[in-house]
């Protein structure tokens, strides 16, 4: 027989280690489930942001659209897809689509042509290659408000060098940024000198994958420098060009900082962008609802674009 | 490659040292601009080299206006964001690179990366505007840390994939063997040997931000909360033809760019088409 006291006392003692066991236990199965699934905690942070400034302000910017919001006025009222149709019956906003769309083909064709010339320019053996690669790469590496600085000084009607430099030749001055004919032009220009690097570089590194054997042999069978370039060249590098246009698409899509500090969209309307518009109609009348059909409207834009020409790129690699 | 005749030579050897000229030239102009007296930027602005070079202009623009403050906010701002980033970008590349995922979850945040990479980031600032509103969130430096996820995480997430694949996965594998967790596997193994890329991935998060324009020009509203490139814009768009003081401000803010450029060159190509750039 037991004691009444003691087998309380065990039975209390066994029903602490039991539980510590068991706690123990638990918190083994909740660390193996932690384990088991670190992949997708790992996930988690980035996805909150993702969640939090990507996801969710796509969404909401969509309900906002479909109202009249005028963060002024306090007023916040639900109008359908009216936004939507006026949009599409506002001249300004057809036309600065147009104005994007001629300042991506402009610049994007230019530094595509002129990138891939200089990438061959600079693939041949010439001596101070090193020394000039860097230097021709410099303007990409300069922020975009400082080259505009630049190009504001080159440009300016009095006192800029360009018009200087005209009237030293005995031409008469150009207005750069406030002709309305060639304001756009002019901004393409400075995208150009600031770009064209890049795309250099892209093509750069397709050249120096190709090897030097499929030369060689194509100069024994006794083919010319031009079929050389038409046949060995050209297609062993059409990946590394449609993805350097594919790039400078996306990115003079969304061109805003340069026509904004250097013309505000002017003279007039003629260098008006997408961008522009959105952010005048936003942030300038605060019309909210009617900037976020705007934005989306950019979105379906672009990203239609986009996804075309990248399946399009994928499938021909895949062949 | 092939071997050039003499005439073709030399044609090659113009075209490069004149696309070098046009490549260098505007930006000797700055520089010479920025070391002029007004006098003689107003006398005819042909002068290849300043005739009295001054410093007066950096002067100018270092004490008496407010670049320091613009450059303070810059730089906070950039790290941050930066920080963030990384952070919570080197854990999700690493998890993207090691782990296979049910409803190919792996793909739809890459793809979704991707996309965001895409979508013009004018796009997102209504409803962040709307959304910091809100929140009541009045700092300008803080909504701009936050607003610049919209850059930084999707570039973080696709330049840390490539550092982690090159990670070969026997190294943390033996980790596990000898019993130790995951996280001690990441910490002590893996984030020694993918430093480099981290820092390469900061830096280009840093390049980014430095530069970014729109959603500066959108939060802040009075000149204490501006970064640098809005300081640099309201000076072009206000005060057209004080050049000197513009260009000694610009150059200035160009140096840690540059700088920081310098140091990823290896990783340029990668950086510059994962960035958004303008």
């Amino acid at each position: 027989m037991v004691p009444e006291g003691a087998r309380v006392q065990r039975s209390l003692g066994f029903f602490f280690r039991e539980a510590i066991v068991r706690l123990g236990r638990g918190c083994n199965v909740l660390r193996l489930t932690f384990e088991r699934s670190i992949h997708l905690w790992l996930l988690v942070p980035a996805g909150l942001l993702f969640l939090m400034f990507t996801v969710f302000p796509l969404i909401y910017n969509g309900y906002i659209s479909l109202h009249h919001f005028q963060f002024i006025r306090r007023i916040f009222n639900f109008v359908g897809a009216r936004n939507y149709i006026r949009l599409f019956q506002d001249g300004l906003f057809l036309s600065s689509i147009g104005n994007t769309l001629r300042f991506v083909a402009l610049a994007t064709a230019t530094e595509v042509v002129l990138g891939t010339g200089l990438a061959l320019l600079f693939n041949a053996r010439l001596r101070g290659r090193r020394i000039m690669l860097p230097l021709v790469t410099l303007p990409m590496m300069f922020p975009t408000m400082v080259v505009c600085a630049v190009w504001v000084m080159l440009y300016d009607f009095e006192f800029g060098f360009l018009n200087n430099f005209l009237r030293f030749l005995g031409f008469s001055p150009i207005q750069w940024l406030s002709d309305p004919k060639i304001a756009m032009e002019s901004i393409v220009l400075v995208d150009i000198w600031q770009w064209t690097p890049f795309v250099l570089l892209v093509i750069l590194a397709g050249l120096q994958s190709i090897p030097d054997y499929l030369y060689e042999a194509a100069q024994l069978d006794g083919a010319n420098g031009f079929q050389m370039f038409r046949h060995i060249t050209l297609p062993l590098l059409s990946f590394q060009i449609k993805l350097a246009i594919l790039l400078r698409l996306i990115d003079t899509f969304r061109i805003f900082d340069k026509v904004y500090a250097m013309t505000g969209g002017g003279p007039g309307y003629a260098t008006e962008t997408i961008s522009l518009y959105i952010y005048r109609e936003g942030f300038r009348y605060f019309n909210l609802g009617y900037a976020a059909a705007a934005s989306l409207v950019m979105v379906f834009l672009v990203l239609g674009i986009s996804i075309l020409y990248a399946r399009r790129m994928w499938k021909e690699l895949r062949v | 490659m092939i071997r050039l005749g003499l005439l073709k030579r030399t044609v090659l050897y113009l075209l490069a040292f004149g696309t070098v000229l046009v490549a260098l030239f505007p930006i000797w102009w700055l520089v010479n601009t920025s070391l002029k007296t007004p006098l003689e930027f107003l006398g005819g602005g042909m002068t290849l080299f300043p005739r009295q070079p001054t410093l007066a202009h950096y002067r100018e623009v270092v004490f008496e206006r407010s670049f320091l403050r613009f450059f303070g906010n810059t730089a906070i701002v950039a790290t941050a964001a930066t920080t963030i980033s990384v952070l919570a970008g080197s854990l999700a590349a690493y998890s993207l690179s090691r782990f296979r995922f049910p409803w190919k979850l792996d793909a739809l945040f890459l793809v979704w990366a991707l996309v965001i990479r895409t979508i013009p980031p004018i796009v997102f600032v209504v409803p962040l505007f709307i959304m910091f509103r809100e929140l009541r969130l009045t700092n300008v430096r803080a909504i701009l840390i936050l607003a610049y996820q919209v850059y930084t995480l999707p570039l973080a997430i696709w330049m840390l994939l490539g550092f982690f694949r090159a990670i070969p996965r026997e190294l943390e594998e033996a980790a596990l063997t000898d019993g130790a967790s995951r996280i001690q596997a990441l910490l002590r193994i893996v984030y020694p040997l993918v430093t480099p890329g981290l820092a390469a991935t900061a830096i280009f998060c840093i390049i980014t931000t430095w530069n970014e324009f729109i959603y500066a020009l959108i939060f802040a509203r009075v000149p204490a909360d501006f970064t640098i490139p809005i300081g640099i814009a309201t000076f072009i768009t206000e005060y057209r033809t004080l050049w000197g003081p513009l260009a000694a401000g610009s150059l200035i803010s160009s140096l840690p760019l540059l700088a920081f450029t310098a140091f990823v060159q290896k990783h340029l190509l990668r950086g510059f088409a994962l960035r958004g750039i303008f």
